[in-house]
């Protein structure tokens, strides 16, 4: 309580204080202000008094002279020239411009030169009429020059025959306001010399000429009224002195007046106020400059000890609080953590860390000048916190927001959960947030979610594979097992068997199938397969799809027409079994969704391109067949894909190969589109690009010999070598080339092939039909020993893999290895008497 | 003076026809007759007094005038073609002895100094017709009037003011009526093109070396003193207040009802300006006004500026050359030209002349004005000097967009640039 008295008792008594020297001040200022104002004005009547009394004394000096002529004179001899001699001399002294003789009763005037009517004015001949002296009169001159003339009566008399009864000198109101000016008043007061009536009868200030009458002026231009104009007029008629304050013209001015002690003239001056009230504006400014700066001085020793005492107590707290700031700079810096504080009445930043710049890459001063700058960090610009958010914030209540913000200088996304806090702190509302980098765990959340729905995802998938092959295993299978059990109770009727061995070939086909296309696709998703880039003839390709395709194509009485672009480049860079795989695929579809009598167009086309280092080709494979509806269109590429409707379900599909088609093409950085409409037919574009060779050359031997002219006799009489470590395998080998007349001898793995063939004599085997996966010795190791054994037919007799290996790569480490041609298991006897003679016929003997 | 102000643009109107505007009136012929051919501006030709002239001269002598008369803005370029090309014309009208640079005086024209009417021409009439070499151009046949400071001397008289006699008077006055609330001067600034010659004027007419040296190129204005005094006091007149507070929206309309108002006491105009202009019904008329001197800060004792004076000059390659010199003493004999001016408000050009009316205006101070009277210098007598150029380095000074230094360096720009124009217009042509 004590101190909260003393808290206010001290202001209480500095206003005090304060007041008390401001009345003290005032009161002071008025009493000086008096006391000079009255002596500028005593001053003032002082000097014109001097100046009054100085004109007095000339005109009673010009009286004397003028007395003292007029009796030099009426003694002398007017024709003489003693008199304009005298006159002259005095001149030249007294220093007046002229010297007239006056007649009154004529009004007309004589200079001593003889020259009459020299000036006008009405003023001298009503001097004149009345006796009173000396007189003062006004003229002006022929050449417009105002004079003043100072007259007495004379003795009268005559002079160079002019009579006259009174004699006047003049001097030009210019050289006679000389002697009437006054350097006081910094040169701005006015003297005149008026009637009583106001009429201005010389004016000591350059131009004061221009002023005829200055009572009548000052009822025009001053703010006297009637009153105080009344009391001039009558001070003037009277001949009393007086002073008076009025504005003239908005200025302050003093009129000062005193009878001259002439006739009824009176010594008139103005002067401005500010010039009268000069000394005593000094001394004011002065006495108040004086003092004021005391009071500044006293005040300022106060407010010192005020605030060096505040400073010092609060030095001690402002000390605490920047150790405070600055620990938790340091603190803010070594985390990933931003404080912000602003104020809740303008949201102006009070504080922010300034780890600000680290994490999102803006500098502290920017944020600290405007925190919106802050949503230019956020993703999508989103505010950060909107106002009306913030304000509905109760208070020590908090919010939580998860902001994605984007570093200025790196880019960096970072994803931060942002409290607000709202706070009042010494009851000033705050709010602060604190930023919490949660990048790290959101990232993880996110990657633990995507591998949750890839394992689902992949479950799933695993769970329809699973479905879909047991379906369609099992379906063939089914009619395989089904039919070799009525096979065995119907053994004895050779229709019976031809058909039910028929249907066992047919399931088993469509079961070697959907393995090689299961296996296929398995082998694309998984990302192991590669393309082998070799030379090729694309002329060979078509031919070879020709002559696969047309016979199936005539089975169904279909018309299949193949169309050539006649610029395609025959020699091209690229995988060739796989783009032979990928036709293949689009021309057996067309031909099995194409019904009977139906028609199937193959087009190869060159696409336009700027580059000369390949070429761009487009394949059309087009039908009349069922058509795919838009629905099945969307998914056609989708794996075990097949539209279901009453005709596709009499044909067989692993519902894999649109799917193969589309990884492929996509693997060779191709595109593939189809259009269909059920009913109407389908068109399946491909366009691929392959890079040209360096050369393309002509191998017309090479292009002869892969012309193919199956020859039923060709394989009759020879003798082949197999290695096959299965028996099964080799029995069904054996007896389907001796069904063609070949005879074969028969080695269980590898090592027991080459022995054999090294045993043989030149010439003995027409071919190796070569296993390769095979104990003790596999089948490549086998070729490549067969290839090295020094056997005159080592170098060139043809070897054909035989392997359930399939892929595109075992093709080719088959080739690396030796061997000339390759067989997929399970033997398609067609193929094998394709290859066989193939290579029998390209063996140079 | 205002006949100055459509000066100019005669001066720098363009080249016509003489015939495609001008209007021929053929006088009935007569086999014992002369015809004369007169050339002039149409507005001049149509004159009362000269329209007198011309009857009188017809009916008494029984001689013919053919008049042309040409549109005012094309009469220079017309006449002077008219000259060049030896079409026949035996007297020329042309406004004193103003800019006859474009005609070949002495090869086209009379010297008149010894004809016999010369010794009954007003000194200031003689003058404004004579070259710089005392030879007289033409015959001084027009209103004359004088140019000053016109004040009203009833206001000032109730006011308990009188008029100026010396520049620092002329300032008090302003300075006073001010004081009472009167604007002191009314300064039409949008066409006050005349008012800068009444300050110019004393310089180079007192000075006539000075005038040599400026069209010679020796000096600029800038070189002037009072050139700049001049400037000076506008800028301060303006400053103080003495100009009122909208001068800057003022115009040569507003001359008239601010005089018969009282709203300003002075202006600077001639006499002639209250029977043509002055607007009747205000509350003063020209019988409230009285004449002093123009005070610009260029001369202490103030200027008058003497009358503008149409001369009529006779063709000395015309075949009927004395004939026309038998017109101008026709026109300069007593009687004819006081039957002329019969009532015609101007100052004489002629000692004998009586029956015009005289302003009181000016009769009042006569010997002031003879005392104090200059012949219209700057806009006649300055090379590339233009009135209106004036106006807008006048009011730029007033607007503040230059002080007093840069608008006497606009002024020296300006004449330089109409310098250079009028040397290409005559280059062209």
């Amino acid at each position: 309580m004590k101190k909260r008295l003393g808290k206010i008792f001290l202001p209480v008594l500095m206003c005090a204080v304060a007041v008390a020297v401001i009345v003290i001040g005032l009161v002071y200022f008025n009493y000086i202000s008096r006391r000079i104002y009255n002596d500028s004005t005593d001053h003032l009547e002082e000097i014109y008094g001097q100046v009054n009394r100085s004109f007095g004394m000339f005109a009673e000096r010009n009286r004397g002279l003028l007395k003292s002529l007029d009796d030099y004179i009426a003694a002398s001899d007017s024709g003489s020239g003693a008199v304009s001699d005298c006159i002259n001399e005095n001149r030249q002294y007294w220093k007046f411009s002229e010297f007239y003789f006056l007649s009154s009763v004529n009004k007309s005037c004589m200079t001593v030169g003889g020259a009459a009517d020299s000036f006008t004015t009405d003023d001298a001949w009503n001097g004149l009429a009345a006796p009173d002296e000396p007189i003062i009169a006004s003229g002006r001159l022929p050449d417009g020059r105002d004079i003043t003339l100072f007259a007495v009566h004379s003795h009268g008399g005559e002079y160079n025959g002019f009579a006259y009864d009174a004699i006047a000198v003049s001097y030009t109101n210019e050289d006679l306001a000389a002697s009437l000016k006054v350097d006081a008043f910094s040169g701005e007061s006015t003297c005149f010399v008026i009637h009583k009536d106001g009429t201005i009868l010389l004016s000591a200030q350059a131009g004061g000429s221009v002023f005829g009458n200055y009572l009548t002026y000052l009822k025009a231009a001053s703010d006297l009224d009637d009153k105080g104009l009344g009391k001039i007029q009558s001070d003037w008629e009277n001949g009393a002195s007086g002073l008076k304050q009025c504005n003239i013209g908005g200025v302050s001015h003093c009129i000062l007046y005193q009878p001259v002690g002439y006739q009824d003239y009176m010594l008139l001056s103005v002067v401005p106020q500010s010039v009268v009230s000069a000394g005593f504006l000094s001394v004011q400014k002065t006495t108040m400059n004086v003092l004021s700066i005391i009071f500044l001085l006293v005040g300022a020793a106060v407010i010192t000890f005020i605030v060096i005492r505040g400073h010092n107590m609060s030095r001690k707290s402002m000390t605490e609080l920047r150790y405070r700031e600055r620990m938790f700079d340091v603190l803010s810096n070594s985390v990933d953590d931003i404080f912000i504080m602003i104020d809740a009445a303008d949201y102006g930043v009070d504080y922010i860390s300034p780890n600000v710049e680290r994490l999102i890459g803006i500098p502290v001063g920017t944020v600290r000048k405007d925190i919106r700058v802050l949503e230019k960090c956020a993703i999508n610009g989103s505010v950060v916190v909107p106002a009306d958010e913030l304000t509905e914030i109760p208070l020590n209540g908090y919010i939580n927001r998860e902001c994605e913000y984007m570093h200025q200088s790196t880019g960096e996304r970072r994803w931060y959960r942002m409290t607000v806090y709202h706070m009042s702190i010494r009851e000033v509302r705050k709010y602060i947030f604190v930023m919490s980098d949660r990048t790290q765990e959101r990232n993880m959340n996110e990657q633990m979610q995507e591998a949750l729905n890839a394992a689902r995802s992949a479950n799933e998938a695993k769970s329809n594979f699973l479905s879909n092959m047991s379906h369609d295993i099992r379906t063939p299978m089914n009619a395989i097992v089904g039919f070799s059990v009525l096979l065995e109770n119907e053994a004895d009727d050779p229709e019976k068997v031809r058909e039910y061995t028929r249907k066992i070939t047919a399931s088993s086909h469509h079961l070697l199938s959907l393995i090689n296309d299961v296996l296929d696709m398995s082998k694309i998703e998984s990302g192991k397969t590669s393309l082998n880039i070799e030379r090729f003839s694309l002329k060979e390709i078509i031919d070879e799809l020709g002559i696969i395709l047309a016979p199936q194509a005539r089975i169904k009485n279909q018309e299949f027409n193949i169309h050539v672009d006649g610029a395609t480049p025959e020699y091209l860079m690229g995988d060739r079994l796989r783009l032979n795989q990928i036709l293949i695929n689009l021309l057996s579809n067309a031909i099995k969704y194409t019904p009977e009598n139906g028609r199937i167009d193959f087009m190869i086309t060159e696409i336009p391109h700027s580059g000369d280092q390949y070429v761009k080709l487009r394949f059309i494979v087009r039908d009349n067949g069922i058509g795919m509806s838009d629905e099945f269109l969307e998914m056609i590429f989708t794996p075990f894909s097949r539209e279901e409707n009453s005709v596709t379900n009499k044909i067989q599909g692993t519902g894999l190969g649109m799917a193969i088609t589309k990884n492929l093409v996509d693997l060779m950085g191709g595109i593939i589109m189809v259009k269909s409409k059920p009913g109407k037919g389908s068109a399946f574009t491909v366009e691929l690009s392959f890079a040209l060779p360096d050369f393309a050359e002509s191998d017309a031997d090479e292009r002869k010999s892969t012309e193919f002219v199956y020859d039923a006799e060709a394989l009759k009489g020879r003798l082949f070598l197999i290695a096959e470590d299965n028996e099964l395998n080799s029995e069904i080998l054996t007896e389907m080339l001796a069904a063609e007349g070949v005879k074969c001898d028969l080695a269980v793995n590898g090592a027991e092939a080459v022995e054999m063939f090294k045993n043989s004599p030149a010439g003995h085997y027409d071919m190796i039909l070569m296993d390769v996966q095979m104990p003790v010795m596999n089948g490549y190791e086998a070729t490549r020993r067969i290839r090295a054994c020094g056997h005159p037919d080592a170098a060139d007799i043809p070897i054909a893999a035989m392997t359930a290996n399939t892929f595109a790569e075992d093709v080719k480490d088959a080739m690396e290895a030796g061997m000339n041609g390759h067989l997929a298991k399970p033997i398609d006897m067609n193929a094998v008497k394709s290859l066989v003679y193939k290579l029998l016929t390209g063996r140079r003997k | 003076m205002k006949k100055l102000r459509a000066l100019l643009p005669i001066m720098l109107a363009s080249v016509f026809a003489v015939t495609s505007c001008g209007v021929t009136n053929t006088a009935p012929s007569n086999s014992d007759s002369v015809t004369l051919t007169i050339m002039g501006k149409r507005t001049d030709l149509q004159k009362d007094y000269m329209v007198k002239i011309f009857e009188r001269y017809e009916n008494e002598t029984g001689n013919k005038l053919d008049i042309i008369s040409v549109d005012d803005d094309q009469y220079e370029t017309a006449a002077a073609e008219r000259l060049k090309n030896g079409e026949m014309t035996d007297i020329f009208l042309h406004f004193h002895n103003a800019d006859l640079s474009r005609f070949d005086v002495e090869g086209n024209f009379c010297y008149l100094n010894n004809e016999s009417w010369v010794s009954d021409l007003t000194d200031g009439a003689r003058e404004y017709c004579t070259d710089a070499e005392g030879n007289l151009l033409g015959l001084p046949f027009w209103e004359n009037s004088v140019s000053g400071c016109y004040y009203n001397k009833t206001l000032l008289d109730s006011l308990g003011l009188k008029s100026a006699t010396t520049q620092a008077e002329f300032d008090m006055l302003c300075e006073a009526l001010s004081a009472t609330g009167y604007t002191p001067i009314c300064w039409p600034a949008e066409d006050c093109a005349w008012m800068p010659q009444f300050a110019l004027d004393p310089i180079f007419a007192d000075n006539p070396d000075m005038l040599e040296k400026l069209n010679g190129g020796e000096i600029t204005y800038s070189d002037i003193p009072d050139v700049k005094n001049m400037a000076q006091w506008i800028s301060d007149a303006a400053d103080k207040g003495w100009f009122g507070s909208n001068y800057l929206e003022t115009g040569w309309d507003d001359i008239s009802p601010a005089m018969s108002s009282g709203g300003a006491v002075m202006t600077f105009i001639w006499d002639t300006w209250f029977y043509t202009d002055l607007e009747d019904g205000g509350k003063y008329t020209k019988d409230d006004f009285a004449l002093m001197p123009v005070f610009m800060n260029t001369v202490d004792g103030g200027t008058f500026e003497g009358g503008n004076i149409n001369m009529m000059m006779v063709n000395k390659n015309s075949d009927k050359m004395q004939d026309a010199l038998d017109f101008l003493s026709f026109c300069a004999d007593a009687e004819n030209y006081n039957a002329a001016f019969d009532g015609i408000a101007t100052v004489s050009c002629f000692k004998g002349q009586t029956t015009n009316v005289q302003s009181d205006m000016v009769t009042d101070i006569l010997p002031s004005v003879e005392a104090k009277q200059r012949v219209s210098t700057a806009a006649s007598r300055i090379v590339g000097y233009s009135a209106d150029d004036m106006v807008k380095v006048i009011n730029e000074l007033l607007s503040k967009r230059t002080d007093v230094d840069g608008c006497v360096r606009m002024m020296d720009e300006y004449r330089r640039l109409e310098t250079e124009n009028r040397y290409a217009d005559e280059t062209v042509q």
